[in-house]
């Protein structure tokens, strides 16, 4: 640093020196030098004219020796004068224009200054401008940072909420499974209990029919007395009208109603039956005997052997074809409906003609026993249905029903009728008047109750056959084939004994066997029959199932 | 060789302006004796202190014939006080060397006849004054660069040093004259300084020697180590006698070697007047 001191300190003695020699030796002269030299140009310039004009005035004296007068001499003399002034007067013309000129140019020079001056403030203005956007820029930019950390903070915030909520949607997962799981187990251990309850309560009643069984069996080997009072707990039907003396063989005590249901499969026998169409066939209560009636106006009794229907018999007394058969509760009389508009009655032991009912007017095309076996009901193609009494054997009621009576059924207070006019009628027996009436889609063909006479089926010509809770008096279920056709106005369908299965004969000959539980087809038995199936009927055992046909042929069925 | 450009600071080329630039008002009055037909009035003129005098007296020289009969007229000449006055020599040196503390202008006499044949030398044309100007610059380079940046020149730019000076041109004489003014850095300045030492009364024209501006341990000498190495008297005796440089008086501790950058003349050498103090 002191290196450069001493160095500035020279120099700029040198400098200053330098200045103080130009302004002492230069400046100081420079300007009188200068205008010095201008007067000694003048000086030399008019000694020079003065002398070009002495010599002018000599010459022109000496030429004017010869010529005459002064005053040519003057008057030339004047003229160079004048010539002198104009010249003069000129050059101070001249000089004022440039002078104006001068002041013009100066003008110019101040306005382009002011411009100057003018532009500079702008200038300024426009700086101080900038200066304040850019402040305010820089107030946006730190604002613009103070948001952004603001926004970055949530965006931490929010991220670990989100972590928190997935980690208690896993755990909520969790916790669903496992509950899901516990319930699970609990429902099966539930299930296993009722299981086991039930196999329990099945076990209890198995060994309640056994024990049945066993006091049946030993009842029927008892010496049995004239009065057969039956100990049929499972009954609420009464004997009556036992003036006849029943054998033990030709009774056929009616088995419980827990029947060993078995699904026919294959056809154990097929056989002609009567001579033409076969009609209607039945069961006795006892499973042994089995009767078919036929338009040859016989009844044929056969019995069921070994997977063998072996006749028996022949009922006969009929003028026409018979159209429905029934046997009595306790097996020992047989009732038959027929075309020649009368209903018969034989006893079974001894296959004689005991009772004719008279008095229909048309087919009479089902006969029924009321349960109490005292009377019978009756429905004809003259679209009456007419209640007997067996002692008086005359007609008690005759009710008018409207519609040709294809088939009837009866429970302890009602009477339910199927009708040509697609309607089932409910008829209360003491009050003789409709109760209810159901209207199906086609013409009622069958009626069938199960054993414990709180449903119904029904078979209608529209190929449905339908079971009709008699709760409700509603069409619990309705089954159907692709292949079933109803064959014939009198097609007879019937339940199996326990009420599971429910068969019915088709146009085609085929008999199908639907499950009442799954509403299913179980069977389509297809083997035996040649042409429309008439009427089936299932025995009361549950084993066999005997089918009739329009071609004068039966087929007994069994699962063998 | 490619030698840095030594950085001349805004004050160093103010400097050199006005080194270029110095004036001498002078009057040249006719001499008395001279025949003349009338009156000669004194002519008046700034001399340039770089120049010389026979290349600048051209107007002085008509000047003076206007009033001086033809036959009369020899080579000019000029005198100072009954001093012959070197043409060869800058007219800075020589009004440094004869009238440093006299009163202004300087008076100088014009002579036409009787020319001093042991004093001076003859100038009959310009061309002797530039083969004397470029014979200056090559000796002064030959001790600053052993000669290598002035034999690097192109005869062109020897004539553009030659035109600078002679039409009064600075940025003409000095775009080639900077190129004579560089060294490099590690030596630190010229190998040796081109300078001449002029004193009034010697019996020797001038002293000229081999003086290095860097001292062997490095050190950067000053004005006053050439003088106590030369002229030791004016070190000191520093109230009798005035060291001159273009009409200044540096401070001794100015290095030489900014001295030889900055105010040498156009012929590249430092020309130092030694002349007795004024004692007012």
């Amino acid at each position: 640093m002191a290196g450069r001191r001493v160095e500035c300190t020279w120099k700029r003695h040198v400098a200053e020196q330098l200045k103080q020699r130009d302004r002492v030796q230069r400046q100081a002269f420079e300007e009188i030098i200068h205008q010095y030299n201008r007067l000694l140009e003048k000086s030399d310039l008019q000694a020079v004219l003065s002398e070009r004009l002495q010599t002018e005035k000599y010459e022109l004296q000496d030429r004017h020796d010869v010529s005459p007068g002064a005053e040519s001499l003057q008057q030339e003399m004047a003229q160079i004068r004048i010539r002198h002034q104009e010249e003069l007067t000129e050059l101070h013309k001249k000089r004022g224009e440039l002078a104006q000129s001068v002041i013009e140019l100066n003008n110019q020079i101040q306005q382009k200054d002011k411009e100057i001056q003018s532009n500079e403030a702008k200038m300024l203005e426009y700086q101080q401008q900038i200066a304040q956007l850019e402040g305010e820029c820089r107030d946006l930019r730190s604002s613009l940072a103070d948001l952004e950390r603001a926004n970055q903070t949530l965006r931490d915030e929010y991220d670990a909420l989100q972590i928190t909520f997935s980690a208690l949607e896993e755990k909520l997962r969790k916790t669903t499974e496992d509950n899901q799981e516990l319930v699970t187990r609990w429902m099966a251990e539930k299930a296993q209990e009722a299981n086991r309850l039930n196999a329990e309560n099945e076990k209890d009643c198995r060994r309640r029919q056994a024990k049945l069984q066993k006091e049946l069996a030993d009842a029927a080997k008892e010496p049995l007395p004239i009065e057969p009072d039956g100990v049929c707990v499972c009954f609420r039907r009464r004997r009556s009208l036992n003036s006849h003396g029943t054998s033990p063989e030709s009774a056929d005590a009616p088995t419980g109603v827990c029947a060993e249901v078995r699904v026919p499969s294959t056809a154990l026998h097929v056989f002609d039956a009567h001579d033409g169409e076969v009609n209607a066939v039945r069961f006795s209560p006892g499973s042994r005997l089995l009767a078919t009636g036929g338009m040859d106006r016989r009844v044929k009794l056969w019995e069921v052997v070994a997977g063998h229907c072996e006749p028996k018999g022949a009922l006969t007394g009929s003028n026409a074809g018979i159209t429905s058969i029934e046997f009595d509760s306790a097996g020992s009389y047989l009732l038959a409906a027929s075309n020649d508009f009368a209903s018969r009655i034989w006893t079974m032991d001894d296959y004689r003609l005991r009772h004719t009912l008279t008095g229909h007017s048309g087919k009479v095309l089902s006969a029924r026993f009321l349960l109490d076996n005292a009377r019978i009901v009756s429905g004809s193609y003259d679209r009456t249905l007419k209640l007997w009494d067996l002692r008086s054997k005359v007609c008690m009621k005759t009710v008018f029903a409207g519609s040709s009576c294809n088939d009837i059924v009866c429970t302890e207070q009602c009477v339910m009728s199927g009708h040509f006019d697609k309607k089932v009628r409910f008829w209360d027996i003491r009050s003789e008047s409709i109760v209810c009436e159901l209207e199906l889609l086609g013409r009622v063909t069958s009626l069938d109750l199960n054993h414990d006479r709180t449903e119904l089926l029904t078979c209608s010509r529209d190929d449905l056959v339908k079971i009709i809770d008699l709760r409700n008096n509603a069409v619990r279920q309705t089954f159907s084939a692709q292949g079933f056709k109803c064959g014939s106005d009198f097609t007879r369908v019937t339940f199996s004994p326990d009420g599971s299965y429910v068969a019915a004969g088709s146009a085609d000959g085929v008999l199908y066997v639907w499950n009442v539980l799954t509403g299913k087809l179980d069977k389509t038995l297809d083997k035996g029959h040649s042409s429309a199936i008439n009427s089936v009927s299932w025995s009361p055992s549950g084993t066999y199932v005997v089918s009739v046909e329009k071609g004068s042929r039966a087929v007994l069925w069994s699962d063998m | 060789m490619t030698l840095p450009t030594p950085i001349i600071m805004a004050d160093d080329k103010d400097v050199l302006r006005d080194v270029w630039f110095g004036r001498i008002p002078t009057c040249f009055m006719l001499y008395p004796d001279e025949v003349t037909e009338r009156e000669a009035e004194p002519f008046y003129l700034l001399l340039p202190r770089v120049s010389y005098l026979t290349l600048v007296t051209d107007k002085v020289k008509k000047h003076f014939l206007k009033v001086v009969k033809a036959e009369d007229v020899e080579e000019m000449w000029f005198e100072y006080e009954g001093t012959p006055l070197k043409w060869h020599y800058p007219i800075g040196v020589l009004f440094d060397l004869h009238a440093s503390n006299t009163a202004l202008p300087w008076s100088v006499t014009v002579h036409f006849k009787d020319f001093p044949e042991r004093d001076l030398l003859h100038c009959p044309s310009s061309s002797v004054i530039e083969a004397h100007f470029m014979s200056s610059i090559k000796e002064a380079d030959a001790l600053k660069h052993k000669g290598q940046v002035i034999n690097d020149m192109q005869k062109k730019d020897h004539k553009q040093l030659w035109m600078g000076l002679q039409n009064d041109k600075f940025d003409q004489f000095w775009a080639m004259n900077r190129k004579l003014m560089e060294y490099p850095t590690e030596e630190g300045g010229f190998r040796y300084i081109p300078f001449r030492i002029y004193q009034t009364l010697s019996d020797r024209p001038f002293i000229q020697k081999l003086f290095r501006p860097v001292s062997p341990e490095g050190h950067v000498l000053t004005l006053g180590d050439l003088l106590k190495e030369m002229v030791p008297a004016a070190i000191y005796e520093p109230k009798k006698y005035q060291v001159v440089i273009h009409g200044i008086e540096p401070l001794l501790e100015t290095p030489i070697q900014w001295l030889s950058e900055h105010l040498s003349h156009p012929d590249n050498f430092l020309h130092i007047c030694i002349v007795p103090a004024p004692n007012d």
